[in-house]
């Protein structure tokens, strides 16, 4: 039996519904050594911004229990040299991209989606309101993640929705009392899907040297350990939402990501498994075909919000 | 092209006190290999450890090769349980080794503690390749912690040993002994070992106009260049160029490409 693994979100048509986590692929190219990335549903680019940036200082990376933390801050080469030097290599391969986009002020976001629009640079934006390890955002009512404010949810996401007309994609942080508001926020303001979730805020401290672990002191923790978490945050937007869900946070395997969707994923993205093993991704999506034939689903789309009570 | 692959351990022994050596049967990955490029291990079957651990190639035969490592967590606790005939999946082989080009008289090698991994496998290629043995300064902090001396005796190296202790050569540092040595402009230095003692013999160096060439570690995730986990900063002045990774832009660096001023060395171990 064929099933049918082609998925709509909000306007971007994708073959399939595996997609990768912003920052865990660089921008596909490192990847494409171990396999084809035009078989997956889309790559999701690394975080992009108007301006080159270093990102945090080393150690940027520490292990923790079935995860990892990291406090990379977002080093990335910056929107012109992604459009001159990484975006040739994607558009070659013909797979559909989600540019990640980052910045200080809505105005920033503005102009990068407009520029990735105009360029052609991207098929979709996934607009990162929610990344824990940069210390230069702020909203107007002093939260440092916008993601953890749903006035500045919205504030944002309206203004980029104003200025672009590509699917807009709004990835949220897990770092909230409840993720429903955001949630809303950004469907109401204009958002086509939101991405949940992104890191948690964690920390791991070395007793021997009594110094934190990673030079940023805190950062995003990944990784199976979060995958209850993110599985029951899909569930809670997904009962509230109307505009759909890309799910992700620890997928490892595919019976993992079958549980996203259940949860009410429309799509799911794989990201630190990938560091453990380079074709997890294309695996995960091998196994969820598996996973629909096995079970005698003709369609993905069935299988969204199936959790049965 | 890395790859993805599986080694059947052939041997996995302690060397010296909490370090070991395992020989890997994976012909693939050997046969591709070069020194001072190196291999993802995955330790673990489930998911704890999560991640894969980089480990350099020691050596490197027609259908094997072998790592030397310290025990330092549960990563390489559990390296170090692997018995013969169990199998390993590994990926590699990667990064850029050490440059193997002509047009230097002297080949030194300076190898710090656990450092010296990579360094055998080198030896043995410049050997083969310029038909001289290179010298050796091989330094820890104790005499029973000098590993692969007898390696590098076979292959007809001179070594110059250095303890901090002063249990084995002369009591001192391997920075100490390599400014003895005098390096000059017709000498390329390859050097592994904790930051400290790198930036010390780059310095040297530097001062005597020799070449060279530092093999870092670092945490790593991927390995492939894409969490940007592993970065050293480096001279560079361009925001987006100054950050530079380990996996995939080294791990062997021209020792005047990093800023080591930049280094906090409050999180050496």
């Amino acid at each position: 039996m064929t099933v049918d693994l082609s998925v709509n979100l909000g306007g971007l048509e994708l073959k399939n519904p595996v997609t990768v986590a912003s920052g865990t692929f660089g921008y596909g190219q490192e990847y494409d050594r171990y396999f084809d990335i035009a078989q997956l549903g889309a790559v999701t680019v690394k975080s992009i911004s108007l301006k080159p940036r270093a990102g945090n200082k080393s150690p940027r990376l520490v292990e923790t229990p079935a995860g990892l933390l990291n406090a990379i801050g977002l080093q990335n080469v910056g929107l012109d040299a992604y459009l001159e030097q990484k975006l040739p290599f994607l558009r070659k391969k013909g797979v559909p991209i989600i540019a990640n986009i980052y910045g200080h002020t809505p105005d920033e976001y503005v102009e990068l989606a407009s520029r990735l629009e105009d360029a052609r640079g991207a098929d979709a934006i996934e607009v990162n309101l929610s990344c824990p390890n940069v210390h230069d955002a702020r909203t107007a009512r002093g939260v440092s993640l916008v993601a953890q404010d749903p006035e500045a949810v919205a504030e944002y996401t309206r203004a980029i929705r104003l200025a672009a007309s590509l699917p807009l994609f709004v990835k949220l942080s897990p770092n909230v009392v409840s993720i429903t508001e955001p949630a809303l926020a950004a469907q109401e303001a204009g958002a086509d899907a939101v991405c949940l979730i992104n890191t948690l805020l964690g920390m791991a401290v070395d007793p021997e040297t009594r110094r934190p672990r990673l030079a940023n002191i805190v950062g995003g923790l990944s990784g199976p350990a979060i995958r209850p978490i993110a599985v029951k945050m899909v569930w809670d937007a997904a009962r509230v939402l109307r505009i759909p869900i890309i799910g992700m946070g620890g997928i490892c395997e595919a019976s993992d990501a079958i549980q996203f969707f259940l949860a009410g994923a429309t799509a799911v993205a794989v990201g630190s498994m990938s560091f453990r093993h380079p074709v997890a991704a294309i695996q995960i999506l091998e196994g969820i075909a598996d996973y629909l034939k096995r079970h005698q689903i003709s369609g993905i789309k069935h299988l969204v919000g199936a959790m049965e009570l | 092209m890395p790859l993805l692959t599986e080694g059947e351990v052939l041997a996995n022994e302690a060397v010296a006190p909490g370090h070991f050596r395992m020989r890997l049967r994976a012909p693939d990955l050997a046969r591709e290999a070069a020194p001072g490029q190196f291999a993802m291990l995955q330790v673990a079957h489930g998911l704890y450890p999560f991640l894969r651990r980089p480990m350099s190639f020691e050596r490197i035969f027609p259908m094997d090769v072998t790592f030397l490592y310290k025990v330092r967590g549960e990563g390489t606790q559990m390296l170090s349980r692997f018995h013969p005939g169990q199998k390993i999946p590994v990926q590699g082989p990667l990064g850029n080794g050490f440059p193997i080009t002509p047009g230097f008289k002297r080949h030194i090698i300076v190898a710090g503690g656990i450092g010296v991994a990579p360094f055998p496998g080198l030896a043995a290629v410049l050997i083969r390749r310029f038909g001289k043995a290179p010298e050796i300064v091989l330094a820890a902090r104790t005499a029973s912690l000098i590993l692969s001396e007898d390696d590098f005796r076979q292959m007809g190296c001179d070594i110059h040993i250095a303890t901090d202790d002063g249990t084995a050569g002369t009591e001192g540092l391997a920075s100490d002994v390599l400014e003895q040595l005098a390096p000059d402009a017709a000498t390329r230095v390859y050097a592994c070992g904790p930051m400290v003692m790198l930036r010390a013999v780059a310095e040297i160096a530097a001062t005597g106009k020799a070449d060279c060439q530092v093999s870092l570690e670092a945490q790593m995730a991927c390995g492939e260049g894409a969490c940007l986990g592993c970065v050293v900063e480096s001279v560079r002045e361009q925001e987006g160029e100054r950050m530079i990774r380990v996996c995939i832009d080294g791990p062997v660096f021209d020792g005047t490409l990093i800023d080591w001023e930049a280094h906090d060395p409050a999180y050496d171990r």
